[in-house]
Formats: structure tokens, C-alpha cells, sequence
């Protein structure tokens, strides 16, 4: 549906890269990467709204088949909806809504019958007459949405659509993203540098890095699987090693820890584990049957929200773990204990490259 | 924090060194105001002379300002929003007429419809006089307030976040909806305030004025004119006029453009 083709933005001081993904019809797809990335300009570039004079293109944005590289924006009907909404500040929320709305060849009872739909199913009604000054940030991004709505565009954009709002909000409007997502079969890309967002909305995504794409595919995947030692630690696997890998085992310092994979040949890589895998053996709480069992000593606990992160070490091997917070558990963790904490093999990542 | 002693102190050292300025600003200003009596002030302004003098000079001024307006904005939106080669250059040009002393300008104005140019062959064809006359008044008038137009205008629209106008393209408006219907209205007051300032700037100006036209007489050229041929006192009722002329347009063009909604 959406093809990107090894496309190349130059804008003075950045470059983006040879970008090639594709968005499939009725999907959730998922930029990520840190600030700076090149994430927002891609977005730009897909929406088509890059000054001439300042960008330099190559490659192709193909839209079902067609090339629409150089096609103007307002006539592309993608929509976007940006972080700080975006909202034209002159202009009543009515007005917001419906300002696409004379560029549609619609009659006006069908544009008041949609009018009315996207104003009922996004929980506008009461703000209609208000100015953008005069709302909350969660209104502004139901307003964004609405605006863009109201055309029914071919393709989302969102542009880091929750990261700038109260934690309040922020479930209101992932929860609206899903619905949007789930009862119009709308399809969306969006920019985030938040991973509890991204899991909870895209299927699929790609992740960027100083202007390349570095790796794409199941959001699972790319979480489950990172491709490397950047991917895994930005997707929070911080456990990364060099390791030397034969057979199904992967040698790290002087440990040898086992993998669910194979390796014929003798062959150097890396692995990376979730810190949320690594889990605590504590007597009498089972934990024995686990394959990859180490003893190491407390370097660090601390609470992250609702959870503890602790640093362990294991003969020169630092490893880091999120644990749930449990009575038995907190006991345990002073700085300088030892403590027994193991994995599965199947949570150890193996990639060869960085 | 720091003693309440120390940051008075620091105010009174700034407010001691403010108080020159201050007095340069207002003193004379206030001592004009003041010097003549409500009888000179009432027999100057049923002087036909003054009437039409202030009268001339509102006119060409407004026309100063309204033509900054329609050819000024265009440029501003340019230097706004766009990269082009040589821009520096002309952000440079922009600001020269407020460098250049004013009579030059004057002299530069009357360059252009020299009868040896090309541009003087064919003003005079089309009957365009410009000494002595309205044209060349409001021309020079239109070249000595465009640079406060054009900077307060250019900075208007780089207030805009450009997001919107994107925001705009992207919900179907091509670039001529977008520019009327959200950089346009974000950006008005800047345009106003722009024509204000052109308009204050053109209603001062007497140097460039007297070398292209000493008639028809604007308000500067007939106070240098009672002040040369009678006397201070005879120039005081008319500059204060003058004075009370533009505080009234600039107070209410500034009312006018105060923005009335609460965004």
C-alpha cells in the first residue's frame, strides 16, 4: 500500500538514508528511534510537506502503485496529527474540524452526517465552540484527530502523538488510537520514541538510527529479537555481551551461557537478554529447573515505577533485572549479597553484527 | 536567594542611568506640548494652511503605508519562509533607507526620472512626474517607511509556526488557502503594527520630502517654513498639532489591532 524506496532526504545538517519499508492497508505501523533519528523528517517527507528549495530528494514514496514522490500534499490525503496537536489557534474547534472540509467534493448532509459521527465517537461535542487555548492537551490531540478524521485520509500520520501529554491523558488517547485503529480500519504511521506506546498500538515498525533504518518487522521481533547492540539497548534489552558463540552455547567472559539456536561453527557475536527475563531463584520459590542459573552479588537495587532494578554481578559480568516487587524478594536485595538468578535460553538474542 | 538589599540596589543603578534617557525623550516632546496656549493652538488649526498641510500628510502617509502593504507583503512572506540565493543581500538593502541621510534619498527618488534613463524616458511617457508632485511624495514617503513595514511584517510571519501552514497543505488547502486562511489572520497585527510604524515614519519625514516636493506642503515643510520665515513661536501650534495627529492614528491603529479573542 505504502512503499517507501530507498529514498534519500538531504536537508542542511542531516541526511536520511536509503529508507525502504512498506506499510500494509488497515495496519499499525511504527517508526521508532531516539530524538534525532530522523523520524519526523521521514514522516514530512511521506506527507510531502519539505520545502523544495530546502529538501533534496531521491528514491520513490509510492502510494498503491503510484509514484507520489512529488505530489503536493493537498493531494496526497494523508493526514497528520502532530505532537503539539497543531491546532490553528484562530480558529473555533468547529472550525478546526471542519477545515479540510471544502477542499472534499462531499454534499453538505453527507459532510454533516460525518461531521457529526467523528464529533460523537471522539467526545468533542462540548468543546465545539471552545478555542484551542482553552483546552486541555488530551482535547487538543481528540480535536488533531477529528480534524484529520473528517477527510477520511487513505493514511495516518502521527508525529509522537501522547509523549507530550499528562500521564492522564495518555491512556485516553492510546485507547482512542486502538479504536480508531480497530472500528474504521484506519491506517496509521507513527513516530514514537515511546516503547509502551508503540507495544500497545503497531504490529510492525522500524527502527531508526542516525537516518538509516537498522531494523524492521514484527514489533514483537524487533523487541524479542533486537538486530543490534544499538536496537537492543534502545528497545531496553540493556543485557548486551560480546560472546563467542559454538554449538548452543555462547561464551561470555568466563561464563558460558546456553541459546535456543545452533551454531555449526565456531563464530563470534552477541547477546542480548531482557532485563525483565532474568529472574530471581529463591529457595523454596522452585526456580532450579532453570537452564542458565548464575550466583551473583548485588551491585545496585533501586525502584523503577513499580518494579526494582538490580544490578548483579557475575564473575566480572554485569548484568542488569527488573523484578516485581515481592516482600520474600526485597529482603534479599542489599548491595554486596549474593544472589542466585537465572534465564531461559530461549530468551537469549544471539546477532552476529552490530 | 540573594539580600532584597543587593537587587535594590541593582534597580536603583539602572533606573539612576535611565533617567537621561528618559528626560532626552520626553522633556522637549513635553516642553513643545506645553509652550503654546490653547488660544495659539485653536488659531492654528482654522489656518486652511495647516488644515490642508496636516491633511496632505495624512494622505501620503496612509498612501505610503498601504503601498508597503500590497507590494511589501509579498517580500516579507518571501524573507519569512523561504531560502534564496542572495537573501542576505537583500535583508542588507532593506534596512538601508534608514542608514542613508534623508535628503540622498530625495536626490535618488529624482535620479530615477532624469530624462537621460531609460525608467525617465518612460515615466515621462506615461506622464509620471515625480518632482514637485503627490507621486514623487508618496514615493519617497514609501521608500523611507517600507524597511519598518517589511522587518515588522517579516517577523509577523515568522511568528507563524510553519507546522500550521503544513498542517493546512496536508488537510487539502493548496498554498494561496493556506496563506489566506491561517497565515494571513496569524499574522495581521504584525502587518498593522508594520503600517503603523511605516506610517509614523513617513509622517516625520522632511528631508527626502523637501527635495522632491516643497509643494504641495505637508505638515514637516510648512513648521520648517514658519520657523524659518516667523519664528519658534509661530512653529510651535502647528508641530504640536502635528503631534497630536499621529498620537490619535497610532493609539487607535494599535486598538484596532489588539487582538480580541483568547488565543
Amino acid at each position: 500500500m505504502l512503499e517507501v524506496k530507498n529514498l534519500t532526504v538531504r536537508v542542511p545538517g542531516f541526511v536520511l538514508k536509503d529508507i525502504t519499508f512498506e506499510v500494509k492497508e488497515g495496519e499499525f505501523f511504527a517508526v521508532i528511534g531516539p530524538t534525532g533519528s530522523g523520524k519526523s523528517l521521514l514522516l514530512e517527507s511521506i506527507v510531502g510537506i519539505l520545502p523544495e528549495n530546502l529538501a533534496q530528494y531521491s528514491g520513490k514514496i509510492v502510494w498503491k502503485g503510484r509514484d507520489i514522490t512529488v505530489l503536493p500534499p493537498y493531494r496526497r490525503g494523508f493526514g497528520i496529527v502532530y505532537q503539539e496537536s497543531a491546532l490553528f489557534p484562530h480558529l473555533s474547534v468547529k472550525e478546526n474540524v471542519c477545515y479540510g472540509l471544502r477542499y472534499l467534493k462531499i454534499s453538505s448532509a453527507h459532510a454533516r452526517e460525518r461531521f457529526n459521527l467523528v464529533v460523537e465517537r471522539l467526545g468533542i461535542g462540548p468543546l465545539l465552540e471552545r478555542f484551542p487555548a482553552r483546552l486541555s492537551g488530551g482535547e487538543r490531540q481528540r480535536v488533531a484527530l477529528a480534524r484529520v478524521l473528517m477527510l477520511r485520509p487513505r493514511l495516518i500520520l502521527l508525529d509522537e502523538p501522547i509523549s507530550a501529554l499528562d500521564p492522564l491523558f495518555q491512556d485516553d488517547i492510546r485507547e482512542l488510537l486502538q479504536m480508531l485503529h480497530r472500528e474504521f480500519g484506519l491506517t496509521f504511521v507513527m513516530v514514537s520514541h515511546n516503547l509502551e506506546d508503540v507495544m500497545h498500538l503497531a504490529q510492525r515498525g522500524a527502527v531508526m538510527h542516525r537516518g538509516s533504518v537498522v531494523q524492521q518487522g514484527r514489533i514483537e521481533d524487533i523487541f524479542e529479537r533486537p538486530a543490534s547492540t544499538f536496537v537492543a539497548r534502545f528497545v531496553g534489552a540493556v543485557n548486551v555481551f560480546p560472546a563467542s558463540l559454538e554449538g548452543r552455547r555462547a561464551g561470555v567472559g568466563p561464563l558460558s551461557i546456553k541459546t535456543a539456536g545452533g551454531f555449526s561453527a565456531r563464530a563470534s557475536g552477541y547477546i542480548s537478554i531482557r532485563p525483565e527475563y532474568l529472574v530471581p531463584v529463591l529457595e523454596g520459590h522452585g526456580g532450579s529447573q532453570i537452564e542458565n542459573c548464575l550466583e551473583g552479588t548485588i551491585t545496585r537495587a533501586r525502584q523503577r515505577n513499580f518494579q526494582m532494578e538490580v544490578g548483579l554481578e557475575v564473575q566480572g559480568v554485569r548484568f542488569t533485572a527488573l523484578w516485581q516487587k515481592d516482600e520474600a524478594l526485597l529482603k534479599r536485595l542489599e548491595v554486596g549479597k549474593v544472589i542466585k538468578f537465572g534465564f531461559s535460553p530461549d530468551h537469549v538474542n544471539v546477532f552476529s553484527d552490530e | 536567594m540573594f539580600p532584597q538589599r543587593n537587587r535594590s540596589l541593582f534597580s536603583l543603578w539602572f533606573f539612576v542611568f535611565s533617567l537621561p534617557v528618559l528626560f532626552l525623550l520626553f522633556f522637549p516632546l513635553g516642553r513643545l506640548v506645553t509652550a503654546p496656549s490653547p488660544g495659539s493652538l485653536l488659531l492654528a488649526i482654522k489656518d486652511t494652511e495647516v488644515q490642508l498641510a496636516l491633511l496632505r500628510s495624512l494622505l501620503t502617509s496612509l498612501g505610503a503605508s498601504f503601498i508597503s502593504l500590497i507590494f511589501g507583503t509579498p517580500l516579507a512572506y518571501l524573507l519569512a519562509r523561504r531560502n534564496f540565493p542572495g537573501k542576505r543581500l537583500v535583508e542588507g538593502l532593506i534596512d538601508l533607507p534608514i542608514m542613508i541621510p534623508h535628503p540622498v534619498i530625495g536626490i535618488a527618488i529624482l535620479g530615477l526620472a532624469a530624462r537621460d534613463t531609460v525608467l525617465g524616458d518612460i515615466l515621462s511617457q506615461l506622464g509620471v512626474r515625480l518632482l514637485g508632485t503627490y507621486t514623487g511624495i508618496v514615493t519617497v514617503l514609501t521608500f523611507v517607511g517600507l524597511p519598518f513595514f517589511l522587518n515588522t511584517a517579516k517577523a509577523g510571519f515568522e511568528a507563524v509556526p510553519q507546522r500550521l501552514e503544513h498542517v493546512s497543505l496536508s488537510l487539502g488547502a493548496g498554498q494561496w488557502a493556506t496563506f489566506f486562511r491561517v497565515t494571513l489572520p496569524l499574522a495581521w497585527r504584525s502587518m498593522v503594527l508594520g503600517m503603523v510604524m511605516c506610517m509614523a515614519r513617513a509622517l516625520s519625514e522632511f528631508g527626502a520630502v523637501i527635495v522632491v516636493a516643497y509643494h504641495p506642503m505637508l505638515a514637516p515643510v510648512l513648521i520648517y517654513e514658519r520657523f524659518t520665515a516667523f519664528g519658534l513661536k509661530y512653529s510651535q501650534p502647528v508641530a504640536v498639532w502635528l503631534i497630536i495627529l499621529s498620537v490619535t492614528l497610532f493609539v487607535a491603529m494599535r486598538f484596532l489591532s489588539r487582538p480580541v479573542r483568547d488565543w
